[in-house]
């Protein structure tokens, strides 16, 4: 879990500084969030956790730039989707593997029910995923998806809407 | 699926073998970290550095081929109320075509080269389909004038209203409003009569090419969409859109943009919805435009008293790929398309300055300042269109 404002402000604060146990505290607090919203948009192992771990690297590189009176998790979380989502473009453009396929492959020991749920995730487009991915596992109101993602707040709505349509007619 | 059941089976789900990748992520951030020296600004040292760049910023978002980048980079912090040293006056068009404008004063048609000529007094213009004529409003009549003004025809009629010109080079119709109703006339003045007794104060759309196929609106907020001919027979019509205020077909008429005040929505030729771009819950739509192409649509939002022009630039089923192009402080009222479509004309009555920004590849933004006193209006000035490279 994230820490609280104040926590995360102050780690913020101690890694501008270079304090290394300051930057792996909020290493720790927002890595799970940020590994499983990658891995739920592409839905690859290998892929979520590059995504991911470059995320963090963009934040290492930009951190003395980098305002304290914002929160730290949109602002990372904006670079991992958007980073998804071009993964997951590229990876169609390439059509290296059906989407669905990988997603078998990397599922074995799942319950059924969830990988039927990963399975139908799978077959929504990348920027539908991402919006359910950010309200539904990060939290985010449709007002900050559209914000973080720079969308129209319609346009966030009405992904959120196909994409619950979509998902139950897969999954009941 | 409901949003809780939703909620609860993703929170179940973990990457496979999370452990392990977090700790081979920390190995690698945690050395990238140690490469790293902190920079440690004073508050003192940065205030001045931060009003400095942002100047700065502004000033090369005005001048530089980076423009938009430069704004896009700014534009979270610094709601920028106009642009900074924006040219003076309009000295040139960044693209091939002619601009009609509407203002207080009367109609104006604003050239490549920048020179801009006084129609007269009227309002509401509006170019014919190769951009050779110009349709305009006047005191009690309908007007056709050549773009440097010499008048070829007028019809005198009640309260004209939102006249429109489509056909082909050889063979035109103009569709205006008087009063309430919706009449036709053909190109050279002759034929004049009406087609609807009452309809929605929406400006009619001609499908470009043959066939005078007209969309407009009803009273009760469907679309009508009919081939204008001794018949007048109607092609579809739509279920009722509230507070439609809108219509554009595309260049080629295979699509019919439609804008509401808070919905826009792409019909195909046969009537069918293709895509719902915004639809319940999207905040004000002040202006849209349908790019030359036929593929691209640029639209204004305003909520809390910031505009933002967004670019879809290609259209989809679920409207995504929706980009912020630009935000300002204030209103944004007309956006429209260079003729080539590289480049789009946003006007900014608030700041009273248009921005030209390139639509795609090469970023870049040229502000012009002063519109009213250029136009010499008292209201900021409307865009009557950007037509055909002369």
């Amino acid at each position: 879990m994230a820490g609280s404002g104040r926590d995360e402000r102050a780690w913020v604060r101690g890694a501008q500084a270079g304090s290394a146990s300051d930057l792996e505290a909020l290493f720790r607090a927002h890595w799970p969030s940020a590994h499983r919203a990658a891995y739920l948009v592409v839905h690859d192992a290998a892929a979520a956790e590059d995504i991911a771990q470059e995320a963090f690297l963009a934040a290492v590189r930009a951190l003395d730039r980098f305002d304290r009176r914002r929160p730290f998790g949109p602002w990372l979380h904006r670079i991992v989707v958007n980073r998804a989502i071009d993964w997951t473009r590229a990876r169609t453009l390439r059509a290296e593997v059906g989407l669905t396929e990988a997603v078998a492959g990397a599922q074995p020991e799942s319950p059924a029910d969830a990988r039927d749920l990963v399975v139908a995730l799978a077959e929504l487009s990348p920027e539908h995923r991402a919006v359910i991915v950010l309200r539904y596992v990060l939290e985010y109101t449709p007002g900050e998806i559209a914000e973080l993602l720079e969308l129209p707040r319609g346009t966030v709505n009405s992904r959120l809407r196909r994409g619950l349509d979509r998902l139950g007619e897969v999954v009941p | 699926m409901k949003e809780r059941d939703l909620r609860r089976r993703l929170g179940g789900l973990e990457p496979p073998r999370a452990d392990g990748a977090r700790e081979r992520a920390w190995q690698v951030v945690s050395a990238a970290f140690g490469e790293r020296e902190p920079i440690r600004p004073t508050r003192a040292r940065l205030r001045p550095l931060v009003s400095v760049a942002t100047a700065l910023a502004l000033l090369a978002a005005a001048l530089s081929p980076a423009g938009r980048a430069v704004l896009d980079t700014v534009r979270d912090t610094v709601a920028p109320e106009r642009i900074v040293r924006a040219r003076p006056a309009l000295f040139s068009l960044p693209a091939d075509g002619r601009l009609l404008v509407d203002s207080q004063r009367g109609a104006w048609v604003v050239q490549r080269n920048g020179s801009k000529r006084l129609l007269g007094a009227y309002r509401e213009s509006s170019w014919s389909p190769t951009g050779r004529f110009v349709v305009v409003a006047g005191r009690s009549e309908l007007v056709a004038l050549e773009p440097g003004g010499r008048v070829r025809w007028s019809l005198a009629r009640p309260g004209v209203s939102r006249p429109r010109w489509g056909g082909t080079r050889t063979d035109t119709r103009i569709a205006y409003g008087s009063g309430t109703t919706l009449r036709v006339v053909a190109g050279d003045g002759r034929g004049d009569r009406l087609l609807a007794r009452r309809v929605a104060p929406v400006a009619p759309a001609w499908r470009p090419g043959t066939g005078h196929v007209l969309a407009f609106v009803d009273p009760a907020g469907r679309i009508q969409v009919v081939a204008v001919d001794r018949s007048d027979r109607r092609l579809w019509s739509s279920r009722p859109t509230p507070a439609v205020q809108a219509l554009e077909w595309s260049r080629e008429g295979a699509l019919l943009l439609v804008r509401a005040r808070r919905s826009l929505s792409v019909y195909n030729f046969a009537g069918r919805r293709l895509f719902e771009l915004l639809g319940d819950g999207s905040a004000p739509i002040a202006a849209a435009a349908l790019g030359p192409s036929g593929r691209s649509v640029a639209f204004v939002q305003t909520a809390r008293g910031r505009s933002s022009l967004w670019v879809v630039p290609r259209l989809r089923p679920d409207a995504s790929a929706a980009r912020r192009v630009f935000t300002g402080a204030g209103r944004f009222t007309d956006v429209a398309w260079s003729p080539d479509g590289r480049w789009l004309l946003l006007a900014w009555a608030d700041a009273d300055q248009w921005l030209f920004l390139r639509s795609t590849g090469v970023q870049k933004l040229v502000a012009v300042s002063d519109l009213r006193r250029q136009f010499r209006t008292s209201s900021f000035p409307r865009i009557g269109g950007w037509c055909c490279a002369s």
